[in-house]
C-alpha cells in the first residue's frame, strides 16, 4: 500500500542545509496499522507528511496504492489523490471553525460533489457518538468531541489509508483511550491502512507494527512492542 | 460552485466575513452617498449659480447674432432668451438721469428670478418674467434721482412708458462697477420705437441658453467655431467671478474628499481581505489535505469573492441611496434650494467603485490562498505565509490610480496625489519602523504594563510598523481634509465678512463729500475711506501709441484691454486684499508720477516695471511710470482698480469720489432721502448680491462639511479594520499572560498602552504627512495661502493615541472578559 525508497528531506536554514530525514526505505501493507515513534525532533512528523503527500521529499520515491508515485506528482495531482485515497486525523483536530460538526464531516464528500455527503456525514457522526451535536461549532465542543468529529471527517472520504498525527496528544488519558478505541474500531470496520505518529506507548502498542525514527533515520522496525516509545 | 456558495454562507454565519463585508459595504456606501449627494448638491448649486447669469450659458456680443446660429440651440432642446443693454438718458417731468437700460424678451430670466416691489426700497416679491410690452421697471434709486414714483411715466428715447414696478434685484446684475448706472428694464419689443439704437451705438446683445448639461456641452462645441470674433460664450464659472472661484474650489474639495474616501475604503478592504486570507490559510491547508486542488481553491474563493462583491456592492449602493436621501431630508430645512432628484449615474459609479476596490484590494490576497501549504496542518511551527505580495501591492496601486484618475478626470491631480502618497507611505513606513525600535529604550525603563506594551510592539516590529503606517495614513488623510476644509471655509468667510460694505456710493462731488459723510454719520452708518475716481484711458506705452501696439497675449478674449476707458484712482494706502507682486508701493512722500498696475492687466498687455504710460483724462494727458504690479482679489466685493496713481497725481483733475458703507435691511429707507438730497450721487446696492453669494457659500460649506463626516466614517472603518487585523495575535499574547497569572488589570493596561503608543506614533506621522500634503494641495490645487499649523503636532499624537486606544479597547473588550480557554477556542 505504501512503499518508500531512500527518502531524504533536507531543508535550507540560515546555518546551511539541515537533514531532517535520511535514507528512509520502508513498506506498509494494505490493512496494516503502523505507529511511527521517536523522540521530539526525530523527524517522525516530517515522515508522516511525506508519506501522505503533504510535502515533497528532497530525494527518493514514495508510492501509494501500488502504482501512484507521489514524488512525481504536482500539488494538484497529489491533492486529487489525497481526496480519493487518504484521510487525516491531527493532534490539533484541524476543524474549520466557521463550520458546524456536520458541515466539517460533509466537506470531503462535498469536495467530490457526492450527493450522499450529508447522509454519510450524519451516519458517521452518529457512529462516533455525536449524532446529537450535529449543529455545534468546534468551539462549542470539548477536545475529545472535536477529535471525534475529526475522525468522522477522516473516514468520510472512505479512505484507503488513514494518517494520524498524535491523535491523542491534546487529550487527557481517559478521553485519549476512548479516542484510540474509536479510531481502531472504525479502522477495522473500514479496512483502512493506518499510519500514525505518536508518543503514546499505549497507542503504539495497539498497532501491528512500530517504526522507530532517531535523528532522521529509520533505526528499527519492530513488531508490536512497548519498547517503541522513546 | 455549490460548495463555494455553501462555504460563503457558512463563513458569513461563522462571522468570518463580517469585517470584510462591512468594509466593502462602507466603501461602496460612502462613495455612493458622496457621489449621489454631491451630484444633487452640485446640480442645485449650478442651478442656483446659474441665476448669476440668468442662464446656463450666455453669448455676449456687440452686434446681433444671426438668427440661424441662435436657432441651432433648438436642435439641442435648449431654451433661449435674449436681452439688449445700452446706456441712455431717462427723463421724468423734472429731471434726467443716465440709466443702464436692459430690454428683455418674454423668456427672461431662464434661471433665477426678478425681485420687484410696489415702492422704492420696499419689501420685494419674486417674479419669473420681465415687464410687459409698453411698460418699464426701474431700480429704487432712480425714483429719488428722477423725483418720480411708481405709476408715473418716463421717457426712454422717443418712447414714453409707464413705470409698472420697482425693480429690487435682477439675477444677472453682477457686482461689477461697469454697470454703475441705475437699471431700467423694458420689453425687447419696445426697443425699436425708442430709436436709441443707431449704427455705431454701444449696445450689448446677450443671448441666454439653458437646458441639460450634456446638451449644452454638445451645443457649445457646435456653435463655438461659428461665433463671430468679438463675441464671448460663457457659463456661470466664467460669467460670475464673485462665486466662480468658490465653486471651483468646492468642486475640487469634494473631488479630493471623494478620492480620499476611495483610498480609505481601499485600505480598509485590503486590511480586511488580508485578515480574511490570513485566517483562511489554515482552512485552505485543511481543504487541501481533504483533496482540494489549487485550481479548486481558486474557484472556491473566486465564487466567494464574486458573491461577496455582489452582496456588498448592492447593499452598499442601496445604503448609499438611503443615507443620502435621509441626509437630504434632514438638511432640507437648512438648504436654501430644493435638491433635484438623484440620477442613476452616481449609483453606477458606486457599484463600479465597489467592484474595482474589490478587484484591486480584496482579490489579490484571496488569490494567494491557493499557495497555502497543506503541510501547515501538522507543522504548526511553519511561518504563517503572508498573503501580501508585490503582485497584490501592484494590483492595489493600479486600482487606486485608476479610480483616482476616473474620479478626478484630472491626470495632474491624480499623479500629484498618487506620487505624494507613495513617497509618504515609504517615508512614513521607515519612520514607523524607527519609532517602534526607539520605543524599546523608553519601555525598558518603565513599569511592567509599559514594558509589556513595548515588548508587544517590539515582538511584531514589522506588523507594528505597518499598523502605525495604516493608522497614520488614515489619520493623515483625515487631518489633511480637515485642514483644507478649514482653510477654504475661512477664506470664504473672509471673502464677505458679516459687516462687509453692501452699498457703494459713486459720483460724489468734492464739495458734497463732507455733507454726505455727515448725513451717514447721523444715521450711524460706518463709511469706508473715499477714493477719488475719474474715467480715463491709456494712449501710449513707452512713447508708442496704443493703437499701434500688438497685444502681448494676442488679444485673448475677456482679457482687459490696454486701450479701454477705465475708472482710475489715486491713493496713498494699498487697498485691502491687494498684494504687491513686484516693484514697491508708493512711498508716502512720493511726488513722482507713478502708477500701480494690476497683474493680469500687466500680463495681457505686456506691461513691466519702468514702463512709461501716457493717459488721456478729461481731455488732458498725464504720464506715469509703472512702479508696482499688484494682485487684486476681484471677488471681495470691494472697490477694485486696474490702475492706481500715486496720491498727488489726480489733485488737479476734476475727479469725483466713491465710498462704500454697510446698511442693514432696516436702514435701507435712508437711501431715498440720501439720493433726493444728493441727486448726482450714484448708489450701487450689492446687498442682494452678497446675500445670493452667502447662500451659495452656505450650500458649498454644507457639502464640504458633509463630505468630511463621510470621510471620517471611512477613516474609522480603516482604524477598526486595522485593529481587527491584529487582534488574533494580540489575543494569543493575552492568553499567555493570563495563563501566567497576569491580572486582568495588567493585561488591560498593557493593551491600552500598546494601542496608545501605536496611536501616538501614528498621530505623529499623520501630523508630519498632513502638514506636507496640505502645503502641496493648498499651493498647487486650491490656490490658498499656506500657513503652518503648529497645534497639529500636539493634536496628532493625542488624537491618535486617544482614538486608537478607544477603538482598540472597544474591539477587544468582549474578548478580555472571557476566560483564556474560551479565547483559545475562538482562535483555534
Amino acid at each position: 500500500m505504501i512503499k518508500t525508497n531512500d527518502v531524504c528531506k533536507v531543508v535550507e536554514t540560515s546555518e546551511g542545509a539541515l537533514v531532517i530525514l535520511e535514507g528512509i526505505t520502508l513498506e506498509i501493507n494494505q490493512g496494516e496499522s503502523v505507529a511511527i515513534v521517536g523522540a521530539s525532533g526525530s523527524g517522525k512528523t516530517t515522515l508522516l507528511s511525506l508519506l501522505a503527500g503533504l510535502d515533497s521529499p528532497s530525494e527518493g520515491t514514495i508510492v501509494l496504492g501500488g502504482d501512484q508515485d507521489i514524488t512525481m506528482m504536482s500539488e494538484a495531482q497529489r491533492a486529487k489523490l489525497r481526496g480519493e485515497m487518504v484521510g487525516f486525523v491531527f493532534q490539533t483536530f484541524q476543524l474549520l471553525s466557521s463550520l458546524t460538526a456536520l458541515e466539517n464531516v460533509m466537506l470531503p464528500g462535498e469536495l467530490r460533489s457526492d450527493p450522499q455527503a450529508e447522509d454519510n456525514a450524519k451516519k458517521l457522526l452518529d457512529r462516533v457518538g455525536l449524532g446529537h451535536r450535529l449543529q455545534h461549532y468546534p468551539r462549542q465542543l470539548s477536545g475529545g468531541e472535536q477529535q471525534r468529529v475529526a475522525i468522522a471527517r477522516a473516514f468520510a472520504s472512505n479512505p484507503k489509508i488513514l494518517f494520524a498525527d498524535e491523535p491523542t496528544g491534546n487529550l487527557d488519558a481517559k478521553t485519549g483511550a476512548k479516542i484510540i478505541d474509536l479510531l481502531f474500531d472504525l479502522n477495522a470496520d473500514f479496512g483502512t491502512t493506518l499510519v500514525l505518529v505518536t508518543h503514546d506507548a499505549r497507542l503504539a502498542s495497539r498497532c501491528e507494527r512500530s517504526i522507530l525514527i532517531e535523528a532522521g533515520q529509520l533505526v528499527s522496525e519492530v513488531l508490536e512492542t512497548s519498547a517503541a516509545t522513546a | 460552485m455549490k460548495l463555494a456558495l455553501k462555504l460563503l454562507i457558512r463563513d458569513w454565519r461563522g462571522g468570518e466575513l463580517t469585517l470584510l463585508l462591512a468594509a466593502l459595504i462602507i466603501a461602496v456606501g460612502t462613495v455612493t452617498t458622496i457621489t449621489l449627494f454631491v451630484d444633487r448638491l452640485q446640480q442645485a448649486l449650478l442651478l442656483e449659480s446659474a441665476s448669476f447669469i440668468a442662464a446656463d450659458r450666455v453669448i455676449s456680443a456687440s452686434r446681433p447674432i444671426e438668427t440661424a446660429l441662435l436657432a441651432r440651440a433648438d436642435e439641442y432642446n435648449l431654451q433661449r432668451s435674449a436681452t439688449v443693454s445700452f446706456l441712455s438718458m431717462v427723463f421724468s417731468d423734472e429731471r434726467a438721469q443716465l440709466a443702464a437700460v436692459k430690454a428683455v424678451d418674454d423668456g427672461y430670466p431662464l434661471r433665477g428670478q426678478l425681485i420687484i416691489a410696489d415702492e422704492p426700497f420696499g419689501s420685494g416679491r419674486p417674479t419669473g418674467a420681465g415687464p410687459q410690452p409698453g411698460s418699464v421697471w426701474m431700480e429704487s434709486r432712480l425714483f429719488p434721482s428722477l423725483d418720480t414714483r411708481p405709476g408715473a411715466s418716463v421717457d426712454v428715447g422717443a418712447l414714453t412708458l409707464p413705470i409698472a414696478e420697482v425693480l429690487l434685484k435682477e439675477p444677472d446684475r453682477g457686482g461689477g462697477f461697469d454697470t454703475v448706472a441705475p437699471r431700467v428694464i423694458m420689453h425687447l419689443s419696445d426697443v425699436d420705437r425708442t430709436e436709441i439704437i443707431q449704427p455705431g451705438s454701444r449696445v450689448t446683445y446677450r443671448y441666454l441658453f439653458s437646458g441639460d448639461e450634456g446638451n449644452l456641452k454638445a451645443w457649445e462645441d457646435s456653435v463655438r467655431p461659428d461665433l463671430p470674433e468679438d463675441t464671448r460664450l460663457y457659463g456661470v464659472k466664467e460669467g460670475a467671478e464673485e462665486i466662480g472661484e468658490a465653486l471651483s474650489k468646492a468642486e475640487r474639495f469634494l473631488l479630493l474628499g471623494g478620492l480620499l474616501g476611495v483610498i480609505l475604503a481601499g485600505v480598509a478592504i485590503a486590511l480586511a481581505a488580508n485578515r480574511y486570507a490570513h485566517r483562511h490559510f489554515d482552512h485552505v491547508a485543511i481543504l487541501k489535505t481533504l483533496g482540494a486542488t489549487p485550481a479548486r481553491i481558486d474557484q472556491i474563493y473566486l465564487v466567494i469573492f464574486i458573491g461577496l462583491g455582489l452582496a456588498a456592492t448592492l447593499i452598499g449602493a442601496a445604503l448609499g441611496l438611503i443615507v443620502q436621501a435621509g441626509v437630504a431630508e434632514v438638511l432640507r430645512p437648512l438648504l436654501p434650494v430644493a435638491l433635484p432628484a438623484p440620477t442613476m449615474k452616481p449609483v453606477l459609479l458606486g457599484l463600479t467603485t465597489g467592484m474595482v476596490c474589490l478587484l484591486s484590494f480584496a482579490l489579490p490576497p484571496l488569490l494567494t490562498l491557493r499557495n497555502a501549504d497543506p503541510v501547515r496542518v501538522i507543522r504548526r511551527d511553519l511561518d504563517t505565509a503572508n498573503p501580501s505580495s508585490l503582485v497584490a501591492y501592484g494590483f492595489g496601486g493600479l486600482g487606486t490610480f485608476g479610480l483616482m484618475w476616473w474620479y478626478s478626470q484630472d491626470l495632474r491631480l491624480t499623479v500629484l496625489l498618487f506620487i505624494g502618497g507613495l513617497v509618504a507611505v515609504l517615508i512614513l513606513g521607515l519612520l514607523a519602523l524607527l519609532l517602534v525600535r526607539s520605543g524599546r529604550q523608553v519601555g525598558l525603563q518603565a513599569g511592567s504594563a509599559w514594558r509589556l506594551a513595548v515588548a508587544g510592539l517590539q515582538r511584531r516590529q514589522l506588523e507594528s510598523a505597518l499598523q502605525i503606517l495604516a493608522f497614520g495614513l488614515a489619520l493623515m488623510l483625515l487631518l489633511t481634509l480637515f485642514l483644507v476644509r478649514t482653510s477654504l471655509l475661512s477664506e470664504w468667510r473672509n471673502q464677505i465678512p458679516a459687516d462687509a460694505p453692501n452699498h457703494f456710493a459713486m459720483n460724489i462731488l468734492p464739495e458734497e463729500r463732507g455733507e454726505i459723510r455727515a448725513f451717514l454719520d447721523v444715521a450711524k452708518v460706518t463709511v469706508t475711506p473715499e477714493y477719488p475716481m475719474i474715467r480715463g484711458r491709456i494712449t501710449a506705452l513707452n512713447g508708442v501709441a496704443v493703437a499701434e501696439l500688438t497685444r502681448a497675449d494676442g488679444g485673448e478674449r475677456g482679457a482687459p484691454r490696454l486701450s479701454s476707458t477705465r475708472n482710475l484712482t489715486a491713493t496713498a494706502a494699498l487697498p485691502k486684499d491687494n498684494k504687491i507682486l513686484s516693484g514697491a508701493w508708493f512711498s508716502p512722500a512720493s511726488q513722482v508720477s507713478e502708477v500701480s498696475v494690476e497683474a493680469e492687466f500687466a500680463k495681457s498687455n505686456g506691461l513691466k516695471l519702468g514702463d512709461m504710460l501716457v493717459f488721456e483724462i478729461e481731455g488732458r494727458t498725464l504720464s506715469a511710470e509703472v512702479t508696482s504690479v499688484r494682485s487684486v482679489a476681484w471677488d471681495n466685493l470691494q472697490p477694485n482698480f486696474y490702475l492706481i496713481f500715486s496720491p498727488s497725481m489726480l489733485i488737479d483733475f476734476p475727479s469725483t469720489f466713491m465710498t462704500s458703507f454697510f446698511l442693514d435691511a432696516d436702514q435701507k429707507a435712508l437711501l431715498s432721502p440720501l439720493l433726493r438730497q444728493f441727486p448726482t450721487m450714484t448708489v450701487l446696492e450689492v446687498d442682494a448680491l452678497i446675500e445670493q453669494i452667502r447662500t451659495i457659500v452656505a450650500q458649498v460649506t454644507l457639502a464640504v462639511e458633509f463630505m468630511l463626516v463621510l470621510i471620517l466614517m471611512s477613516g474609522a472603518m480603516v482604524l477598526l479594520a486595522s485593529i481587527q487585523a491584529s487582534l488574533d495575535e494580540r489575543m494569543k499574547q493575552f492568553v499567555i499572560l493570563r495563563t501566567l497569572g497576569a491580572s486582568n488589570q495588567l493585561v488591560r493596561s498593557s493593551l491600552a498602552l500598546e494601542f496608545a503608543v501605536l496611536g501616538a506614533f501614528a498621530g505623529l506621522l499623520a501630523a508630519l504627512g498632513a502638514e506636507l500634503t496640505v502645503y502641496g494641495l493648498e499651493r498647487e490645487i486650491f490656490d490658498l495661502d499656506y500657513t503652518p499649523t503648529p497645534w497639529l503636532w500636539a493634536l496628532g499624537p493625542i488624537l491618535g493615541a486617544g482614538l486608537i486606544s478607544v477603538i482598540g479597547m472597544l474591539a477587544t473588550r468582549r474578548v478580555l472578559d472571557q476566560s483564556p480557554v474560551a479565547v483559545l477556542r475562538d482562535l483555534a
